[in-house]
This record gives C-alpha cells, structure tokens and sequence, in this order.
C-alpha cells in the first residue's frame, strides 16, 4: 500500500498546477518548473508534527523501559581507590627511649639522632607502617637522681626515675622476669596509647638486647665501647624493624596475603593422615591440644581474626609422590624441589567445613604419618641438610608435618594393627611447629632471633603465640589489607556495574556500598587516631561489606535485561513506523523546498515580465 | 506413694543413662554385607556400613572415625533423624519380597527420598530444611536443593513417621542417580573404598544391576529431647539387585521345565574379591541369608533324596544340599527363631573377614545343583497406582490395593479371629500444578463402589495451595481380611504454569511422587536366638527391630500442556508488525494528494509503457488466459507492475538472500 501511494508523488512536479496552466496568460510558463501559487504548508507541517512527536515521546518510552539501578557513589569509590592506591594508610607511633647510665649525654641531642637514623630506615613507607611524619619520640636520661627530658616528652608516657635501680638489669639470664619488671614499670604509665619503649642500659660487659612479650625492649651491657652512633643506630632498628614492621626479612610473605577470609573468620583445620592403617593406627587426644595450646593463641588473635577450630583423622591417604631410600640418613628422603606433589588432592579428603561460613578462609594443618613402606620419612632442604622441624607451609592454604613413628616399628605381621595414641610430648612438639607455622601463615618470624644490622636480638616467645607487639603489627597490616582490598572490591564492582548499562542494581547493594565507604572512612580516621583495634574491626568491616555487594545474588543471576533483548522485542514495531516517519517527512520537505523554489522562479518571471 | 514411684522412675533413668554412657564412650564402626539369592535368578547385594559417635557432652568435639562433615551437619542443623536415599530402578516388591527388614526399609522410590526430624522449634522447621537441603546438595553432588522450594516438600503428621511438626519430606523422583553421588557417600566411611567390603563396589558393576539404593541415615540423641544418650548413629547402606551372568552350564535344563538358576560368586558379580577387612572396623561380616520359601523347598528335596530319615537340624546346618553348595564353610550359621513356623525358617551363613588377607582373599561362590523355585514373603497387599483419563485438560488417579496370597498366614497373627481387620496408612503428596479434588475420592471395594466413610478411619488433607504448596494426603484405612481388592480414585484438573517454571524438558511430562503405603499392624523383623555374639552385628540387630512394614507405588508421568516457548516473542513481533502497518498507511493516507496522483496518471496513460512491463503484462494476460492488449487502459494492473515496484521486490530478495547466506 506504502508503495502505491510513493509511485507518484516521485515526480510530482511534471505534473503539479495543470489546471492553472489553461488560465495562464504568460507564453513562457512551464508547469514543469514553475507554479503560480504558494505551495501549501499542511502536509509537511502534519508530517512534521508526527515526526516531532516521535523525537519527544522517545525519552517517555526509555524512561518506562529503564531498568532500576541503584545509584552507586562511583566518585567515591575513585576517589578511595586513588587515595589507597596513592598513599599507604600510615599509623602515628609513640616510641620512647629510657638511658640509664649515660649521665653525660643530653636528651634532646638524642632525640634528634635517634630521629634521624630512624628516617633513613623509613625511606619507603609501607602501608600500616608507621610513617615518619606523625610520630612521636620522648627521650629520657636517668641519672638515678634525676631525669632529663627532651622537650616534646608528654605526661602520658613518663619514665618513673629511678625505678631501673630497683631491679637488676640483665644480670643473670632472666630475661622474663626482667620482662616482668618492665612490663609493671612502663605498663603502668602507657595508659590508652601504645607506646613502644627501649632501656638502654650502660652496664659493662657483654651487650646483649632483647625485645619483651609486651611492648618494650632493653639493651644491656657496654654499649657505650661501640660508641655512642651504633647505640642510637641499634635503638633506631629496633622501634623500625621490630616494633614497626614486626621484624620481618625482605621477601618473607607479604602483607597482602593475610589468611584471613573475607568475613573476618578463619577456621583452623587440623588432619591427623594415616597414610596406610594396615601398618600402624595412631589417633590423637586433641580436645586436650584444643583446650591447653590453641584455646590462648585464638584468645589472642581475636582483634585480627575470629577463629574456630576443628579436627578430623583420616586414612588411606598416601603421599602423591615417592621418596627415595638414602644410605646416609638412614631414611627415606623426599626432597624440596618434590613438595607441590606432596600433597594428594585425589586423596586427601581435607575438605571444606559445613560449620565456617561461606567466605571464611580455612587453614588446614596437616601432620603425616608415613606408611612402613616409607618411615622414616625426611624432608630434604635445597642445600641437602635435613629440615629440623621435618614440616612445610604453602602460604594461604596451610602448612603439612611429617611425624614418624618411635622407631618404624610395625607391630608384628598381624593383621589387626593395634591402635595407638601420639604421645603428648611429640603431639606437642608438632603443634608447637604447627604454631611457628601459623605465624609464618600470618607474615610473622617464626624464630626467636632478629638479625639486623646492627646486631642480633633476641625475641622472647609468649606462650600465647603471639606477643603483644606483634599483634599489634598484626592488627595494623590487617587494617591495611582490608582496606586495599575493600578498595579493589569496590573498583572492580563499579568498573562491573559501569561496564553493564543494563543490568539491575538493587537498592541493598547501593546500601552496602555506602556503608562500605563510611566503614573505610571510619578506618581511616581511626588509623590516623592511632586506636588499632577500632581501626582493624572497622576494616573488617568495610572489606565484608564491600564484598558482600559485589558477590550479591542478584548480581551473580543472569537478571540483567541486555540491550540485545531490548532491540529484539521493541525493533518490530519502531523500525518499520520510524521508516514511514522520516521518509515521509524528507519527503514532503524535499517537495516543498521544490515547489518553493517554482513559485519563486515564476515570481521572478512575473516580475521581469511586469517590468 | 506417688512420690516413691516417681523416685524410682528417675533412679531407673538415671541409671540407665548412666549405663548407655558408659557402655559407648568409644566410636565404632563395622561393616556387613548380606547376600541373597533371589527368586527371579538375580542376586541380592546389601551392604551396611554403621558408624558410632558417643555424645559430645562426654565425649567432645573431636572424633577418630564419625564423619566431620556429618557431625557438623547434626550440630549445626540441630537433626533428629535423617534419612537421604539415592535410587535407580524400582524395587520389585512381588518379586523381591515385601515383608521384610530389607523391602520395608530399603526399598526405595525413584530419585531421591528425604526427611528430616529437627530438634528446633517448629518456627524455625522451615529454615532449618531449606539450609540442610543447600548443603546436602553439596556435599552429595545432587540437586537436591530443589526440595528448597516449598512447593516441593510436605509436613507429614502421621501418615509417614510418627514425628509431628518438626518432620519434613520431599522427594525428586527425576533425580539421576550415578557415581559422583556414591563417590561422597564413601568418603564418609573411614576406609572409603581402599579397604574392606567396601572394595567390593566396582561402579559399573553396581550399576549395572536392576535397582541401586544408597541411603544415608541419621539419628542422634544430641539435643536432649530424649532420655538416653547414645550419641550420634550414621546408617549407611547400599542395596543393589544384581544379574548374575549365566554360564553355559547353567542353561540346560532339567526334567522338567525348570532352568538352573546362574551360579554366582563374588568375582563374577562384582569382578572383585575381598581382600581383607577395613582395619578400623569393630566388625567385618558377609552373610548369605537363605529365604525361607527356598529353605523350606529345599527341605522337600531333601527329604526326596534321603528318604524320611532325614534330621532336620543336620540339614539346615549344612553349606552343601542337594539345592546349592557354598564354596567356603561359614564360620557360623545362624537360624532365626520363629514361633509360627517352626519346621523352616530363615538361615543366615555368617563370614569373618578378619581371616582373609590379601595374599588369600575372599571370594565366596554360590552354585546351584538343582533347580528350584520358591517365592518372597509378600506384604499384606500389593500396590500400585496409575493414571486414569486422557487429554490435557483433567485426570484421575488410582491407588490399586490387591491381597496377595496369605503364604504364610501369619500376617492374622495380630488380630483376633471373628473380626479380622487390615490397617494401612496411604501418604501422598501431589504437586501444585495437579489440582487434586479430593471430594472426588471413591473407594472401590472388590471391584464395587463402596461409601468412603466405612473404610477410612482418620483422613488429613491439606490442599495445594498454587505455587506455595503441594497438596498432602494422609489416610488411615481398614478392611476386612477377606477383602481381594481395593482401589482409591482421586479425580484431577491439570493446571498451567508460568513460563519460567517449566523445566528444560517440558514436553516429557511431569512427576508425581510415589505413595508411601504402610502396615501399622505388621512388623517386618527376624528373630534370633539371645546370644551375646549376634548383638555385636549391628545388620542383625537392625533386622530384629521391629520396623512397620512399608511399600512405595510407582511414579507416575502426568504430561501437561506445555506452551510453545517461542510464543510471546511471536506475539510481539506479529502485534508490532501489525501496528506498524496500520501506523503507516494512516500517514501515508494523511499525505496524499488525491487530485495530483490521477491527473499524473493520465498522462501517464498517454506514454507507453517501458518494455519489461510490457512483457510482464504479456505473461500476466497469459496467465489469465486472454489475449494481450499492447495498450491497456487499467490503470490498476499498470501500477501492479510498474518497473520499478518489481525493482524493489529483486532488490529486496536479493538482500535477503546475501543475508540468508551471509548469516547462515
């Protein structure tokens, strides 16, 4: 039908205005090129009008066809992401130095050095450090009769003068009774802040240091024989590399890969693996290890993490990969460049929890029982020495043992093996590794020696597992991680969401969001108060939050209307009609711009032939 | 006095708490399978794997053997009981047997079966089932979350278990059923299937049998609700019926009609030996039991052969018969001990695992001599159910009841001579989507229609409610003994989804899970003799439970009319083009210039025509059959074929050919 009513109008002008041709007087009028009358407005003006109708209804129709989408504070998230990404979130630290027996040197000369060796070691601060601009150092000189102060010591965290002389300084080998005293002495004037204090004591003799379970360290001895330089370089390291960066070596696991899932909770498994029963059964009492070793450590990491322990016993789980027989041990080795195959996923039913919940990191440890065919069983380090703990970690997952049992000896040929019980010496042995093993897992040393440059120090363990600078690094790494990874959550889900114009965006996820970015906010200023714990349960926060948004259900279902979907269902109906429109608007204007210029060009003629 | 006997009710539990605490403060576990020869020459394999936990208020968290998994299970979900069964095929209840232990508890419907009994408040029922489905789904690789959906699980009362409120149940009948089920189900056991009988489960094997039921029972006595502790008890057992391949020798025949039943041996049907004993279990057993139909048929043969002096006794405790012989001598035969028939009963030949090893595994043969023919204690009546009507539109369904053969008579042994009654239970859940009217129960006794209210005793409705809830039948009927048959009908309306709660095969049609028919009155348990030694076998002291006898029908296919897909997009594209059309030629109307159009004809009508409309108007004319006019004066038919319409029909053509082409 369109086309019938085309077919003519393509030449309308050959054919426009005949019944005026007969009234014309002009010799020279051609109807194909001229027409005496004004062409009319109506036709173009309906098609036009049609045409503009169209143009304004189409933002009614895209309005009714919108899909919701929550908006989403993507100049927030930039704005978090830069500002992480830009400038590592840096804690205010409070350090003190005691000197006791340095009557000649003034304080505020020592304040000034020791800050300026601990600025070289800060050249590159690294997030959840703390950094060289908010930190405060008080310097104190006890002469025993009286003390003198560098100018920016505070009351909060004074020195009682005197107080070292009532206890005998590194006399003996005591170190945790001198940890004691000073834990009484400074802890009772530390009040809300954290303040990491150094004694310095000028004694004669062997120099020995040594950094405490709580948040102090002592150097003793004649420091003064190596001068007065490595004194200030020594108390420098040991606020830098101990109580700052947890005394960690470069290259050890990074921050960034904290065991912790991303609901804040880590359960912690424990396997005890028979790898062949028909040679020996052990079991072990491990509601007694549950109550008596770990029950303290999960005390203790409860600022970081909230951790939960389970344990199974399994059989039938052989080794992936073979050792081989070794003269010189006397054993069979199985060598470190093997360990990827040790671990037999087909085998080993480890498993995940039912009790954790969905997004919670789950640390298995492993010990192994090697069958008769292959005990004992030794791990063999690079260099070719024997591993001493007989055990490894691999970050993230867990950490395996090796424990043989006494003397390989398979009981007899019988062939009901009788079932036996790991003595609670070596049970213990194994879980004290399995401790170093979870710090290892959480970036810590898992030795008590820190060498640094300036010498070696000694760290003392805390039968917790963790001491309590320590945690305190603990807690500040954590904040950290949580805070970048809250960050990239959130910047991935706005890349996500910006990259999908389509897809729905419920309202709860714009609230998780939002209150995601006030959590990292809140982290944020209380990082800068220097409240750790405040700070690390707030990140925890904003990291579960940020991640709840992004793994939301609605985003994972496959609820989002493409634009391919849109097309196919409204394209039947708008790309035939939106045709006829414009064609027929370009139409009539094109006829109308010639008939124009007709009735102009007879115009024209008109005139000359007036004139 | 009151006061005295309450005294001493609370001394009498205590102490028995006291005992049940004490006696099981170790974990167990044992392993058994049971073998039977079955009547149709195929071979019963039952394995039963039970596993022991002691409470966790003696006994803590932390265990040797009991499954972690499952122990989490219990604690988090707060279970009473629990029962998951995975099954292929459908049990074959004339066949097989009906009455007892093993039919009535482990024959199962097709797909999965589920129930629960939770130990929370019954508000909180609900949840619990739909997490406990979630994770039940994963740990056995199975779309079990499905049962989430409460349109496809029920809240028995007492048609089904005697646990009101808190017991829920849903089944997927279309579920199938294969190794990545059986893979979890094993690493639940300590052994897995490295060692003991367990080894025995060659997947193709097992497979390939006639039915396959793996099933997972829980019970724990955790949550204080019941008096005793006993902790925690893990059931697990696979039960699959099995062809033994018939050896040439086995195929000829004797005298008579009769064909030898196949010889069977462990190797050849499950091409695996027993080597060994899982080292963690308290016990390793096989057993071969020997029905009762068949002992008291081979007894006859005996006596044939003997002569009348034959000693009974001798003979049921011998291996090799004139009718099969064992390959190994039994460490042990066990007879059960029955007071109605005390001239044949059941006879259990018990196996050690303990002395096999691997250099001398276990591989018992069982080989025929003659053949015989017996049959399986049947349940009090068969059932069976079907579709009745055809159409899309409505249906009924009917529940067929027939009285087997009183074999035995014993199933009258309950009831008092005159008036002789016969109880049973039907529970049936119909999905939403089948709109069940259930005034429209009939009951057809011995083929008459009879008033529904003379046989049923208690009847519970709850009516489907549409995509929130199935619909649950539970009634309790009796009848006189003497009865042959009864049917119950139930007529239906088929209803219509939506769209999008089709699945992805519509057209096959859609299930309705089996009935559940249960006998109150009659036990399906064995008796043995009091002996210390056979209390140890947890699968003998399952058989001597007494378990009501219980019976599943079949599953039935309602197909519903299923839309064609496509169709709103067809609607869409053919309104849209419509409206288009119509959109058009309005404003193409609106536009036209009447008096222009026929005067531009008329001169046009004075030129000729160009020469392929000439030709066409040629072959148009032929096609009519006259005689062309070179000049025509019907400006209709000009227009028809104007040059230049026919150059946009070819170039339309031609671009929907290269699209053709292009995109195909």
């Amino acid at each position: 039908m369109a086309e019938f009513s085309e077919s003519p109008k393509d030449r309308p002008s050959e054919i426009s205005e005949l019944p005026d041709e007969s009234q014309n007087s002009v010799s020279d009028f051609d109807p194909c090129t001229m027409r005496k009358t004004k062409p009319g407005l109506k036709r173009l003006f309906l098609t036009l009008t049609v045409l503009f109708s169209f143009f304004l209804g189409s933002p009614f129709l895209l309005k009714s066809i919108e899909i919701y989408r929550s908006p989403l504070p993507f100049r927030d998230i930039d704005s978090l992401s830069d500002s992480v990404g830009s400038s590592p979130l840096l804690f205010p630290c409070h350090f003190q130095a005691i000197f006791v027996g340095f009557d000649n040197f003034d304080a505020y000369d020592l304040g000034i050095s020791i800050k300026h060796e601990m600025k070289k070691l800060t050249k590159h601060p690294v997030c959840g450090t703390c950094s060289d601009s908010n930190y405060t150092l008080s310097v104190t000189v006890d002469s025993g009769s009286g003390c003198a102060r560098n100018y920016n010591a505070e009351s909060t965290f004074m020195w009682r003068c005197g107080a070292i002389g009532e206890f005998d300084l590194g006399g003996g080998g005591d170190d945790d009774g001198v940890d004691e005293f000073l834990g009484s002495v400074l802890g009772s004037c530390e009040g809300f802040r954290k303040v990491y204090s150094v004694v310095v004591v000028n004694r004669g003799g062997e120099v020995r240091a040594v950094v405490g379970k709580y948040r102090h360290a002592w150097i003793v001895g004649g420091v003064l024989e190596e001068g007065m330089n490595a004194v200030v370089a020594r108390v420098a390291e040991t606020f830098v590399k101990v109580f700052v960066n947890g005394g960690k070596e470069e290259g050890s696991i990074h921050g960034e890969f904290m065991p912790v899932g991303a609901d804040g909770r880590i359960v912690l498994s424990f396997n005890l693996l028979n790898a062949d029963p028909t040679d020996w059964i052990y079991g072990w009492d491990f509601q007694r290890i549950d109550e008596i070793l770990l029950a303290p450590v999960i005390k203790a990491l409860g600022p970081v993490a909230n951790i939960s322990v389970e344990s199974q016993v399994l059989y039938h789980t052989p080794k992936s990969s073979f050792s081989y027989w070794d003269e010189k041990w006397d054993s069979y080795i199985f060598s470190t460049k093997d360990l990827p195959f040790f671990v037999n996923s087909n085998e080993w039913h480890l498993d995940t929890s039912i009790a954790a919940g969905g997004r919670s990191k789950i640390l298995q440890f492993v010990v192994y029982i090697p069958s008769a065919k292959e005990c004992p069983l030794l791990l063999q380090l690079p260099n070719g020495e024997i591993s001493v703990t007989n055990a490894f970690i691999s970050p993230m997952w867990g950490g395996v043992a090796v424990w043989n049992p006494p003397g390989c000896l398979r009981d007899s040929e019988s062939k009901h093996p009788a079932r036996h019980t790991i003595s609670p010496q070596d049970l213990q042995e194994v879980f004290e590794i399995f401790m170093g093993q979870l710090r290892q897992l959480f970036g810590l040393k898992s030795d008590s020696l820190y060498v640094g440059a300036s010498g070696t120090t000694n760290l003392l363990a805390s039968e917790r597992g963790f001491t309590e600078w320590e945690l305190d690094v603990l807690s500040r790494q954590h904040t950290c991680f949580n805070l970048v990874s809250c960050a990239t959550t959130l910047g991935s889900l706005s890349r996500l969401v910006q990259s999908l114009p389509r897809m729905i965006i419920m309202d709860e996820i714009g609230k998780q969001v939002k209150f995601s970015l006030e959590a990292a906010k809140l982290t944020r200023s209380n990082a800068s108060l220097g409240i750790y714990d405040a700070s690390a349960v707030s990140s925890r926060q904003a990291r579960s939050l940020a991640e709840d948004a992004f793994f939301h259900p609605s985003i994972m279902s496959v609820s989002y209307y493409s634009f391919e979907h849109c097309f196919a269902v409204y394209s039947p109906f708008f790309l035939p009609v939106s045709m006829h429109v414009l064609l027929a608007a370009f139409r009539e204007w094109r006829r109308y711009k010639q008939e124009t210029a007709k009735y102009l060009a007879w115009k024209e003629k008109a005139k000359v032939a007036a004139s | 006095m009151a006061a005295v006997l309450r005294f001493l009710i609370a001394v009498l539990l205590f102490s028995s708490i006291a005992t049940a605490s004490l006696s099981q403060e170790e974990e167990e576990f044992s392993e058994e399978l049971l073998l039977k020869p079955l009547a149709d020459r195929k071979v019963l394999a039952h394995f039963h794997f039970e596993s022991k936990a002691p409470p966790t208020r003696t006994y803590g968290h932390h265990h040797r053997l009991f499954p972690k998994a499952l122990y989490q299970l219990v604690q988090k979900f707060r279970i009473r009981e629990m029962e998951l069964s995975f099954t292929q095929g459908r049990w074959n209840y004339e066949r097989w047997g009906g009455f007892d232990p093993i039919s009535s508890s482990n024959a199962k419907p097709p797909g999965v079966e589920l129930w629960a009994v939770f130990d929370v408040p019954h508000d909180l029922v609900d949840a619990s089932w739909k997490n406990l489905t979630h994770t039940l789904s994963g740990l056995f690789c199975a779309s079990i979350n499905f049962l989430e959906s409460s349109t496809a699980y029920s809240a028995p009362d007492w048609g089904f278990q005697p646990f009101s409120g808190s017991l829920r149940y849903g089944s997927l009948p279309r579920e199938a059923v294969c190794t990545e089920n059986l893979t979890p189900w094993l690493k639940l056991l300590p052994c897995r299937d490295k060692a003991g009988l367990a080894t025995l489960m060659d997947r193709p094997s097992i497979y390939r049998g006639f039915y396959h039921s793996q099933r997972l029972r829980l019970s724990s006595t955790e949550f204080g609700s019941t008096e005793v502790e006993s902790g925690i008890a893990l059931d697990q057992t696979l039960t699959v019926v099995l062809q033994p391949t018939t050896s040439h020798r086995a195929s000829m025949t004797y005298s008579s009609d009769s064909v030898l039943q196949p010889s069977w041996s462990l190797s050849s049907i499950f091409g695996r030996k027993v080597s060994g004993r899982c080292v963690l279990a308290n016990s390793s057993n096989v057993y071969v039991q020997v029905e009762r139909g068949l002992m008291s048929e081979l007894k006859i043969l005996h006596a044939e052969d003997e002569g009348s002096g034959a000693d009974n006794l001798t003979f049921e405790k011998t291996w090799n018969n004139p009718g099969f012989e064992l390959s190994i001598a039994p460490n042990r035969v066990i007879k059960e001990v029955n007071i109605l028939h005390d001239e044949t009963s059941i006879v259990l030949y018990e196996y050690l695992i303990d002395n096999y090893s691997n250099s001398e595994p276990f591989d018992l043969g069982f080989t025929w001599k003659f053949p015989v023919v017996w049959s399986s204690p049947q349940a009090p009546l068969h059932a069976s159910r079907f579709l009745m009507g055809s159409g899309n539109e409505r249906g009924a369904i009917a529940i067929s009841l027939k009285a087997t053969e009183p074999s035995d008579g014993l199933w009258f042994a309950d009831t008092i001579e005159n008036s002789c009654m016969l109880r049973f239970n039907v529970f049936q859940v119909v999905p939403w989507y089948v709109r069940v009217y259930f005034h429209t129960l009939q009951v057809f006794v011995d083929g008459k229609p009879q008033s529904v209210t003379d046989f049923i005793e208690r009847m519970r409705i709850s009516p489907s409610e549409d995509k929130v809830s199935p619909g649950v039948m539970e009634m309790a009927l009796k009848l006189p003994c003497c009865v042959k048959s009864v049917t119950l009908t139930l007529e239906f309306d088929k209803g219509f989804l939506h769209i999008d709660e089709y699945p992805p095969d519509a057209n096959q049609g859609f299930d309705i899970p089996s009935a559940v028919i249960s006998f109150p009155d009659f036990h399906a348990s064995m008796h043995f003799l009091k002996d210390d030694s056979l209390n140890k076998s947890p699968l003998l002291s399952k058989f001597q439970e007494r378990s009501p006898v219980l019976c599943y029908t079949e599953v039935l296919l309602v197909p519903l009319t299923t839309p064609d897909f496509s169709m709103p997009y067809n609607v869409i594209t053919i309104t849209c083009t419509v409206f288009a059309l119509y959109f058009g030629s309005l404003l193409n109307v609106l536009r036209r210039r009447v008096g222009e159009e026929e005067r531009f004809l008329k001169s046009k009508d004075s030129k000729k025509t160009g020469r392929l409309g000439q030709l066409l108007s040629k072959l148009f004319a032929k096609l009519r059959g006259k005689s062309w006019e070179p000049t025509q004066t019907q400006s209709a038919s000009s227009s028809l074929i104007s040059s230049k319409l026919i150059f946009k029909v070819i170039l339309v053509a031609g671009i929907a050919a290269g699209w053709q082409y292009y995109s195909g």
